[in-house]
C-alpha cells in the first residue's frame, strides 16, 4: 500500500545537509555514501540522518536551509494566498519532514524557531501547510477529467492526500464507466 | 588516464552503491505504488547485499576496539547498517505481499512470473501447495469433484484475483512525453511535460514507466 509517515521520514533523513563540526571525524567508508573528514571549524555537508546524531551528541552544528526562516516561509506563504490554484515550487520535495526533523533536533541552531508571534517559524509553517492540504483537497473535488496535476506538493503532502486523491480519481473512473 | 586511477582507488565494487542506494529506494517506491509486482531488480540487490556482507565483517572484526572514538564510528557504521538493511527488506517484503495476494495469477500469467526471482517464484509454488493442501484438507474434500477448484473463471465472477490495474498512482514526469496520454473509455487527452506531478490511473502511464518516462511516487 502507500507508503507510511514514517517511511516518508526515513526517505527525508537522506537528504544531504550543511554542519559545522565541533570535533574532528576522519573520513569512514559506507555503503550510501564516503563520509567527508570533519575539521573544525570548516562546514561540512552529511546525510541528515548522520547530522542528527552527530548534533545530539554535541559534536556538531546545523546549518539550517536557506528556504527554513521566517522570511522565506512568509513570503511563500503570500504566494500561496495569491496563487488559489497552483502550488509554489520553493520549497524543497522534503521540506514537511525536514523543517519537523531539524526544528525539534536543533532549534537552537535555527534562528526563528523560537521568536514566538506571527513570525515565529513554527506558526508559519503551520500556516502553510494547512493553506496548501485546502488548495490540495478543492482542487481535486475539482474533477479535471481523469487526471490531477499537482506540480509543487512535497512527499509528505502526497502521502498524506494518497486516500483522498485514490477516492476521487476511482470515484471518477466508476463514472467513466457508466 | 585520470578516470583509469579514480577507479583503481575508488575499487570498482564499492563505487557504485551510493548509486545502488538511491535506485532501490525508487525501486522500492515504485514496488509500493504500483498495483502490479514490478521486474526483480537482481543486479542492484545482490551488489548492495554484498557490500552489507562486507560491513558486517569490518563491524566483527572491530569488536575488540574499545576506545571512544572507534566505538563512535562503529555506531555509525551500524546506524547506517540499520538503514540500508530496512531498505533492503522493505523492498523484498512489498513484493513478497504482491506475490501471496495475487499468486494464482502470477502462476497463470508467463509474462509476469518472468518478473520473480529464482527464490521468490520458489516461495510462491510452495506457498500455494501449503494454501491447496490446507484448503482440501479443511473443506474442499467435502465439496463435489466439480467445485473444488481455486482458478474457477466460470460465469462472470473469477476467483483468480488479479492486480487493479486502473488505480490511481502519483507519478512524476521525467522527460517529455511525445505521444498524447488517453484514458480507455472516457475522451481525456492529454501531454505530459517534464517536471510534471499527477495523479491518474496506471494503466495510462505503465509503458512509460517501464521506459523510464514517467516515474511512480
Amino acid at each position: 500500500g502507500p507508503l507510511r509517515p514514517t517511511e516518508v521520514s526515513f526517505l527525508a533523513e537522506s537528504t544531504p545537509i550543511t554542519i559545522i563540526p565541533r570535533q574532528r571525524l576522519d573520513t569512514l567508508p559506507l555503503i550510501s555514501l564516503t563520509t567527508p573528514r570533519l575539521t573544525p571549524p570548516q562546514r561540512a555537508t552529511v546525510p541528515l540522518w548522520l547530522a542528527l546524531i552527530l548534533k545530539k551528541q554535541k559534536r556538531c552544528n546545523i546549518v539550517p536551509p536557506s528556504w527554513l526562516s521566517s522570511h522565506t516561509i512568509s513570503g511563500i506563504l503570500q504566494w500561496e494566498h495569491d496563487n488559489p490554484s497552483s502550488f509554489s515550487g520553493a520549497l524543497p520535495w522534503h521540506w514537511l519532514e525536514l523543517s519537523e526533523l531539524l526544528l525539534e533536533a536543533a532549534s537552537d541552531d535555527i534562528p526563528d524557531a523560537n521568536v514566538g508571534g506571527e513570525m515565529d517559524l513554527r506558526v508559519l509553517l503551520r500556516a502553510l501547510r494547512e493553506v496548501r492540504q485546502s488548495k490540495a483537497r478543492d482542487g481535486l473535488k475539482q474533477l479535471e477529467g481523469t487526471y490531477l496535476l499537482m506540480n509543487g506538493l512535497g512527499m509528505m503532502e502526497i502521502t498524506e492526500l494518497r486516500g483522498f486523491a485514490g477516492m476521487v480519481v476511482d470515484g471518477l473512473r466508476k463514472l467513466g464507466a457508466t | 588516464m585520470d578516470d583509469i586511477l579514480a577507479e583503481f582507488d575508488a575499487g570498482a565494487p564499492s563505487s557504485s552503491s551510493p548509486q545502488d542506494v538511491e535506485h532501490l529506494t525508487k525501486f522500492w517506491i515504485a514496488e509500493r505504488t504500483a498495483p502490479e509486482i514490478l521486474p526483480y531488480q537482481g543486479d542492484v540487490l545482490e551488489r548492495l547485499m554484498e557490500r552489507v556482507r562486507d560491513q558486517i565483517s569490518l563491524l566483527e572484526s572491530s569488536l575488540g576496539n574499545l576506545d571512544p572514538t572507534s566505538s563512535f564510528r562503529l555506531i555509525l557504521v551500524q546506524t547506517e547498517l540499520e538503514r540500508i538493511k530496512f531498505l533492503i527488506r522493505a523492498y523484498l517484503r512489498c513484493r513478497l505481499h504482491k506475490i501471496d495476494k495475487y499468486s494464482l495469477h502470477i502462476l497463470q500469467t508467463p509474462e509476469v512470473r518472468a518478473r520473480l526471482a529464482p527464490n521468490e517464484l520458489g516461495y510462491m509454488k510452495s506457498h500455494l501447495a501449503l494454501m491447496n493442501n490446507h484448503y482440501l484438507a479443511s473443506f474442499l474434500k467435502n465439496f463435489p469433484e466439480n467445485l473444488r477448484r481455486l482458478d474457477d473463471t466460470v460465469g462472470r465472477l473469477s476467483m483468480v484475483d488479479e492486480p487493479d490495474m486502473d488505480s490511481a498512482v502519483f507519478c512524476k514526469v521525467n522527460r517529455d512525453v511525445d505521444t498524447e496520454i488517453t484514458i480507455r473509455g472516457t475522451d481525456a487527452a492529454f501531454e505530459l511535460k517534464r517536471g510534471e506531478v499527477l495523479v491518474v490511473r496506471y494503466s495510462a502511464i505503465r509503458e512509460l514507466v517501464g521506459n523510464g518516462d514517467v516515474e511512480l511516487i
